[in-house]
């Protein structure tokens, strides 16, 4: 980042005047590996450089985005000339103690410190494992190595710094039952952690098992039944199901929806604790500051089954007066920050899961996931393995399924949540044309009865 | 970029260099009234290099040329394998008109105005509703140069409108939305169409009404077509996965695999459509492409690298950004329409479903063509009418199936997303499920 970068930002945070205004300055370095088959489909290194100035003015925003920093006050002074043409009710943002502070990236395993060479080495290991078994016709490995430097200042006085550093790997199986692809693999990621990628061998074969198992298997026709659900999959369904709904964006100009959704309504069954925090360390959605400079904090969603909190920027906290959370995040400089979810995870309850399954009479066992989807009430998200429970036993391989429900009976009808909480960082959130966005979903093992199920 | 250029002509076979600039605006309402304008800026490069017979790709929005010589050089000790040339210079046969400066010339008001004017127009009979609303304008200038001497410059316009709006009645929630999008200004009797039908949906859709029994007819909305049926079917039709082997419709060309009734094609060569382009990522040619003649397969869409590996042309398909090596993709989707119309489709069924809007859509094994999704937006059929809205129904199928025996195709058709021209289709292949 050029040197003289404080001295620009400065100039452009003291020109003309607004309600609001801010900048940000951001470099990323990132490294992707992608092999397709047996052919290493492409090794790149991409590095963008970018800067972003938005303001508020009578209730409005604008926003401008450039690539050369020699612009930005310029692009400030052009952002505020688009928030004036707003002539909708001023209000006043929420503000914190303004912070100067620099922040380095959390580092583990750095994978800037391992070379190419090396990183190619491990991936064409894993390669290899996956095509080693004949009944194996294809596979998928992508790698990809982040590195994040956002420096943020506002008109409230903050300048922020803070480094990040992801690490994510996708590895799946393809096999054939000579007419249909059946894929079986996983997703990991980490904060700064290159260790999580290496000694995968054992997971890699089992993607491989678990792949050819999916041949045999048969379809399930449409259904209404009970589901158990993994660790993995539970989390996707927490951050489709209930996290979506809980960012105030959805809420705060909506007052039937906070009527609906008003806090301290009952929204589940006395054992459902949710939760959503950045300021949980070390994952994937962890940071100390949100992308308005706002720190991050823990935010409870529902407690004992009861709605007592929701997801917040700065606009939607001070527009509906509750306290500011520190979830407004922008995937890149090129876009302004909207409310979404860190770190959302459903809490450990008192059963085992095998309580939960001993005592499923007859349902369907569902692990791992391949995407999930929200829109308001309803939602979908999809497992990547799926077993027949039968009289408390887990039996036979059926193909994976899609799962779908709504918010108002869905969470309602859980009814097992087990002890063994696990974090899930291979995954990223989509929201208003932002994706991926780096967050973490966990989750216990838990059981809904009555979920719409099909395959597919 | 003549310092890349000179490390490219020193080290490497063959090599392009592909450079981009773009400015977007957007104008949002949120909730009814004006949330934000944005002004976006972006500009970059992407190198491509051949040695060989290995393909060296990186790409950067940072002008730091010293480091990006010494990464590109690290990276080309591991190219990924392939045997294309570059193309050479050529005369550009194509002259569609894809770019248009007036947009960028209104002024704001004239944008919110508009905006505003359709959002209330939506309140008058829908008061409570709440309703977000778009036009986002964007227009770029690339070039494409490699050396084997071509060199092409490419200017491109887009303007696109999206008005959506939101009923609450109890725990229901219901949101309906309409998109419009064209190189030159969409224009305001279009725009009041779109807003019209908006209201005439939010209309029946306030009617919640039990789902039809399992094996009911089945009609898709040209929407509801692409996102059911045509999303996951395109999957097989790219030449990323027949170059694999992992498309089921590997080495069967001219094999009748479809109902007869069916054909597709990509035509990038229609005026103002907005993704027209008179060459592609990689500097060739555009073409009209058939995927789909009469039920038969015809090609997939290919770009150079595809086409090397499935052993045929490339279609000129390649499409890419600052961000992404090239990959193949369709530009406008065709399909031909049939001899039903759809009033008359509807009048026929006794009890259906008309599927417009999916949910979890695209969400499973593509590959093999099946899908399975929450129905977020279809209308019941009852007695020849559309009589309300279903909720809480998935739908699932595979998507050669639902294709191989097709009941009804309509004469009309509609544009989705601006470079989709889509009939209503009515199969019995597909599973309801509630």
């Amino acid at each position: 980042m050029q040197k003289n970068y404080k001295n620009i930002i400065q100039e452009s945070l003291s020109k003309k005047k607004a309600d609001y205004k801010e900048i940000r300055i951001e470099e990323t370095v990132s490294t992707r590996i992608n092999y397709n088959g047996k052919t290493r489909e492409n090794v790149s290194i991409n590095s963008h450089f970018g800067g972003s100035a938005r303001s508020m003015s009578n209730g409005g925003w604008g926003f401008t985005s450039f690539n050369e920093i020699e612009q930005a006050p310029t692009k400030m002074n052009e952002s505020i000339e688009l928030a004036n043409f707003s002539k909708n009710p001023s209000f006043k943002i929420h503000q914190n103690s303004p912070k100067k502070i620099t922040l380095p990236a959390e580092v583990k395993k750095d994978p800037r410190s391992i070379k190419l060479s090396e990183k190619i080495s491990l991936l064409d290991h894993y390669k290899d494992i996956l095509l080693k078994d004949k009944k194996i016709q294809g596979c998928e490995v992508v790698y990809g190595d982040t590195e994040r430097k956002v420096v943020f200042a506002d008109s409230e006085g903050n300048e922020i710094e803070q480094s990040f550093i992801h690490v994510i790997l996708r590895i799946a199986a393809n096999s054939s039952d000579g007419n249909d692809l059946l894929q079986s693999g996983f997703s990991i990621g980490s904060l700064g952690d290159y260790s999580i990628v290496e000694n995968l061998d054992e997971k890699v074969l089992e993607s491989v098992k678990k792949s050819i198992d999916l041949i045999k298997a048969p379809k399930i026709t449409g259904q209404e039944t009970t589901v158990v659900l993994d660790q993995i999959l539970a989390g996707v369904f927490v951050h489709e199901a209930f996290g979506h709904l809980s960012e105030a964006d959805n809420v705060y100009e909506n007052k039937r929806l906070q009527d609906i959704l008003k806090l301290g309504k009952k929204f589940g069954n006395s054992d459902l604790n949710i939760t959503d925090g950045a300021k949980i360390p070390n994952l994937r959605g962890s940071f100390e500051f949100d992308d308005e400079g706002t720190p991050s904090s823990i935010t409870p969603l529902i407690r004992d089954g009861v709605l007592v909190g929701r997801l917040h920027s700065k606009e939607t906290a001070s527009k509906m007066s509750e306290k500011t959370t520190g979830n407004a995040r922008a995937i890149s400089y090129a876009y302004p920050p909207i409310v979404r979810m860190t770190n959302t995870i459903i809490e450990n309850g008192s059963n085992t899961k095998e309580e939960i399954i001993n005592d499923t009479k007859d349902g369907l066992y569902v692990k791992n996931w391949y995407g999930g989807m929200t829109e308001h009430e309803m939602f979908t998200f999809s497992s990547a393995e799926t077993y027949k429970i039968e009289n408390g036993e887990i039996k036979e391989t059926l193909r994976p399924v899609k799962l779908s429900g709504n918010l108002f009976t869905t969470l309602k009808n859980i009814n097992g949540i087990a002890n063994d909480l696990e974090i899930n960082q291979g995954g990223g959130c989509g929201k208003g044309g932002q994706s991926p966005l780096p967050v973490s979903n966990g989750s216990p093992h838990i059981r809904i009865n009555n979920c719409l199920v099909s395959s597919g | 970029m003549e310092k890349i250029e000179n490390l490219l002509k020193d080290q490497f076979e063959q090599h392009e260099i592909y450079e981009e600039e773009n400015e977007y605006k957007s104008v949002s309402f949120e909730s009814n009234k004006l949330k934000e304008i944005s002004i976006k800026q972006s500009k970059g490069f992407a190198v491509r290099a051949i040695k060989d017979s290995g393909l060296t790709f990186s790409s950067s929005s940072n002008y730091d040329l010293e480091k990006f010589n010494s990464n590109f050089l690290e990276l080309s000790e591991y190219p990924t394998k392939t045997n294309i040339k570059f193309p050479k210079k050529n005369i550009q046969k194509n002259n569609v008109k894809i770019y248009s400066e007036d947009e960028f010339l209104l002024e704001n008001n004239f944008f919110i105005d508009k905006l505003d004017r359709n959002i209330k127009e939506i309140l008058k009979r829908f008061p409570e509703a709440l309703c977000d609303a778009e036009f986002d304008l964007g227009k770029g200038n690339s070039f494409i140069k490699n050396s084997n001497g071509l060199s092409l410059q490419s200017k491109e316009s887009g303007i696109s409108f999206f008005i959506s709006a939101q009923t609450i009645n109890g725990n229901d929630m219901l949101n309906i939305y309409s998109y419009a999008s064209s190189v030159k200004n969409i224009d305001d009797i279009f725009i009041d169409k779109l807003t019209k039908k908006l209201i005439e949906n939010l209309s029946i859709a306030q009617n919640i009404k039990e789902s039809p029994k399992k094996g009911c007819p089945v009609i898709f909305t040209p929407h509801g077509l692409y996102q059911t049926i045509l999303s996951p079917l395109l999957v097989s039709f790219n030449g990323t996965n027949l170059s694999k082997n992992l498309s089921k419709l590997c080495n069967k060309e001219n094999e009748k695999i479809f109902d007869k009734k069916i054909t597709i094609k990509d035509n990038p060569l229609i005026d103002f459509s907005p993704s027209s382009r008179n060459f592609d990522g990689e500097g060739v040619s555009s073409q009209i492409n058939t995927l789909i003649e009469k039920g038969k397969f015809i090609s997939g869409l290919f770009d150079l690298k595809t086409a090397n590996e499935y052993k045929c042309e490339t279609t000129g398909s390649a499409v890419r950004s600052i961000h992404s090596n090239t990959f193949p993709s369709t530009s406008n989707l065709i399909m031909d329409g049939g001899d039903s119309h759809i009033d008359k489709m509807i009048a026929q069924i006794d009890e259906g479903i008309l599927v417009d809007h999916l949910l979890g859509a695209g969400q499973g094994n593509e590959l093999s063509g099946d899908f399975s999704a929450n129905i977020s937006l279809g209308y019941k059929i009852e007695k020849g009418k559309l009589v309300g809205r279903v909720k809480n129904t998935m739908i699932s199928g595979n998507s050669f199936k639902a294709l191989s025996n097709v009941d009804n195709i309509s004469i009309e058709n509609e544009n989705v997303y601006g470079s989709l021209q889509l009939p209503f289709l009515q199969t019995s292949n597909v599973e309801i499920s509630s």
